[in-house]
């Protein structure tokens, strides 16, 4: 029987959590007065979801999952979530040059990214995705800032005030 | 008095500006259901932020006609192409994508239209007369019945959402504890921001939820490198025209389909976590079940549009009910709702509907308004439709996140909301990988706040714990919380051991006890027929012996003879 399989990792990390919050829960300043601490509510959740994985735990080991149809290890599992990962990228991208490049153009720099990597087309596609991107994007944020007048971030790069 | 209400609900309605935008909100909602892969949630969602520069009524009036619109759209494309717009539209193309493939397709599209329309239509008058009543009771509630309550939603919810019903608790408790992370609610200490003074504001529900549907739904959608560069166009080989004429008829001679399964979707909706994707599969099972001919069920009926596109509709009109009688989501787009509610500084409520008349019934003749618009926009949005089939998934998905990001980031201006979305985005994702459903985990974000502080209040009231089970309301949404969780284990076992024979007439006595403490008439008389039914029940197992396997038998030779 394998007994260690993705649904027993799973439940291990969900422990493993519970503990990490169940030590945090120390941290929690108690005051004095009111009837129910701020400590008591986490706790009881905490409580439960332990349960819970432990119960998974158990379920995991006696009725394992089927063994998923990913072969060739790590780079297999990047080949099948390839575009996925490549989301997350660029999306951590677009968050972490935002102060810099500003919504828009990190905002059509992302949606050109994006619209790239997922086609997998080359260089044919480049003009099309630009129009894209910019229209897509160009509108969106004229609508949120002249429109419902929501001050989007403008980057250091270029300003609209 | 609701007429009163209604009229001026209808008065504050009737202005071009707001007509127009609930307008839109139809339109908008009709073609992102008709999209697979872009949900309703996600289309209220999105719609959210264009909506703050918009007055209370105006705001919520347009996201309800976007739901609507929503609940409609998926027709479209689970006809036409036999994929389903919206988990909603999932028993529609049961029959509906067989019709259009033997030559009819604009009677399937006619049927599905006008049935939707019939449910919406039912479901709103029914929310208009029922809610008020449903939030009296609401008034009864106190601390410990609204903690109860909230335990009741998260467990049918997890019991509902999924095979596996442990994941769906582990699920709906990580929700639960989100919600602890930031500031307490009653005292204002900070919990679990690990010294960090970004996360002492919490997560904001909203980018929460958008995270961990739209973001994580998106994603799914382009994992597959193949099918991501394809559009739906491929799939679409038929043009068709709406047959208006025909489908009435096939509709009217249908008439008791309609009415009961437009029931079955208001019951659904007003039980938290089960929304249109469970309406429209038991509805379509009822009607197959009472059914002259359930052997056609399958080939291309009207009996199988007219069921399920009648009860999806109708569905909201039940979550509404809840949401606004009591102030509790009735399913994750009631939720979405609730969120708009609250931006526009409304707080659903048992006093919600006296308090705020007018807001309240401009909600419910939203919904009814919405309904026709529906019908008006169905034949233009077909056109639309065939014309979006032809961009590729991963276009969409491109835009849309964009959308997502500038959206969640205009609701508080602050750039945590957007690494809240992405942090979500990534745990959403990685639960739909590992079958974790996020329902629960939806509805745990939503109400944690509210259970706490009624747990609190209860405690401030009373410290002692035994009130949970000697209040009635409370005893008996634990007692159904409690026979929901063993409900999966009681259905895996029945006809195999014995103690599945006195599974159900143990709830109806259980649930007759709270009943009965209720007092008065109508709800103990309900008792008094639940522990009749239940005695029948132990009657009809004793006459066969307290066997399983021979009780499942004689079930099998009664449904034969049937």
């Amino acid at each position: 029987m394998n007994s260690v399989n993705r649904d027993s990792i799973i439940a291990i990390l969900l422990l493993v959590m519970c503990g990490t919050f169940f030590v945090a829960s120390f941290d929690i300043r108690v005051p004095n007065y009111g009837t129910l601490p701020p400590t008591a509510w986490p706790r009881a959740i905490l409580t439960f979801l332990s349960i819970l994985s432990a119960i998974y735990l158990v379920q995991s080991i006696k009725n394992p999952p089927e063994s998923t149809k990913t072969t060739g290890g790590l780079k297999g599992l990047i080949s099948e979530f390839k575009n996925p990962i490549w989301c997350f990228a660029l999306y951590l991208a677009f968050l972490i040059t935002l102060p810099v490049l500003g919504m828009l153009i990190g905002g059509i720099l992302f949606v050109f990214c994006m619209l790239t990597v997922l086609s997998g087309a080359g260089r044919s596609k480049y003009l099309l995705h630009s129009v894209i991107a910019v229209l897509s994007v160009g509108l969106m944020w004229s609508l949120f800032t002249y429109a419902l007048n929501v001050m989007l971030p403008e980057g250091m790069l270029i300003s609209f005030s | 008095m609701i007429i009163e209400n209604v009229i001026g609900a209808l008065d504050a309605l009737f202005t071009f500006q707001t007509m127009s935008l609930m307008a839109i909100g139809v339109f908008a909602g009709l073609m992102a259901g008709a999209i697979p892969g872009f949900t309703i949630t996600m289309a209220v969602v999105l719609t959210l932020p264009f909506t703050f520069g918009m007055s209370s009524i105006q705001g919520v009036a347009v996201m309800v006609c976007v739901l609507v619109g929503g609940l409609s759209g998926g027709l479209m494309s689970g006809i036409l192409t036999g994929i389903p717009g919206t988990p909603s539209s999932v028993a529609t193309t049961f029959d509906g994508f067989p019709m259009a493939r033997n030559g009819r397709p604009g009677l399937a599209l006619g049927i599905g239209v006008w049935s939707s329309f019939c449910g919406g239509t039912i479901s709103a008058i029914l929310l208009m007369t029922l809610a008020p009543q449903l939030a009296k009771i609401g008034l009864e509630f106190h601390p410990w019945d609204y903690f109860a309550l909230v335990m009741f939603a998260l467990t049918i919810t997890a019991s509902l959402s999924g095979a596996n019903l442990v994941k769906g608790l582990i699920a709906g408790m990580i929700g639960l504890l989100v919600q602890t992370i930031g500031e307490d609610e009653i005292i204002g200490v900070a919990r679990f921001n690990f010294g960090n003074e970004a996360l002492l504001q919490g997560f904001d529900f909203l980018p929460v939820l958008i995270g961990l549907f739209a973001f994580s739904q998106l994603l799914s959608d382009v994992k597959d490198p193949k099918s991501a560069v394809e559009s739906l166009a491929d799939s679409v080989k038929t043009i068709a025209v709406i047959e208006h004429k025909q489908a009435l008829i096939e509709i009217f001679k249908r008439w008791t389909i309609v009415i009961r399964s437009s029931l079955v979707g208001v019951f659904t909706g007003i039980l938290p976590g089960a929304g249109g994707s469970v309406a429209n599969i038991l509805a379509y099972d009822q009607a197959k079940k009472s059914s002259k001919y359930p052997e056609k069920f399958g080939t291309g009926i009207p009996d199988g549009i007219i069921a399920p596109e009648a009860s999806n509709n109708a569905v909201e009109g039940g979550a509404l009910m809840t949401l606004m009688a009591l102030g509790i989501p009735g399913d994750v787009t009631a939720a979405v709702m609730l969120g708009a509610l609250l931006i526009h500084d409304v707080v659903p409520s048992p006093s919600f509907i006296s308090d705020e008349p007018i807001l309240a019934y401009s909600i419910f003749m939203a919904f009814f308004i919405g309904n026709f618009m529906m019908l008006a926009f169905q034949s233009v949005t077909l056109r639309m439709f065939i014309l979006v089939t032809r961009v590729r998934k991963y276009v969409l998905a491109s835009v849309i996140l964009a959308l997502c990001g500038i959206g969640v980031f205009s609701l508080h201006n602050i750039e945590f909301d957007l690494w809240a979305l992405f942090w979500f985005g990534m745990l959403g994702f990685l639960m739909r990988q590992f079958g974790f459903p996020l329902a629960p985990m939806i509805l745990g974000v939503v109400l944690g706040n509210i259970a706490e502080i009624n747990l609190a209040r209860a405690m401030a009231i009373n410290s002692d714990l035994s009130i949970f089970l000697t209040r009635p309301w409370s005893l008996l949404f634990l007692l159904i919380a409690f026979f929901s969780i063993t409900f999966p284990y009681f259905r895996h076992k029945r006809g195999k051991t014995k103690w599945a024979l006195f599974f159900l007439p143990a709830v109806l006595f259980s649930i007759s006890v709270p009943l009965m403490m209720m007092g008065g008439i109508p709800r103990p008389t309900i008792a008094v027929c639940l522990i009749l039914i239940g005695l029948w029940l132990l009657y009809k197992r004793g006459k066969a012996g307290w066997d399983p396997a021979q009780l499942a038998v004689m079930k099998q030779e009664i449904s034969e003879g049937n």
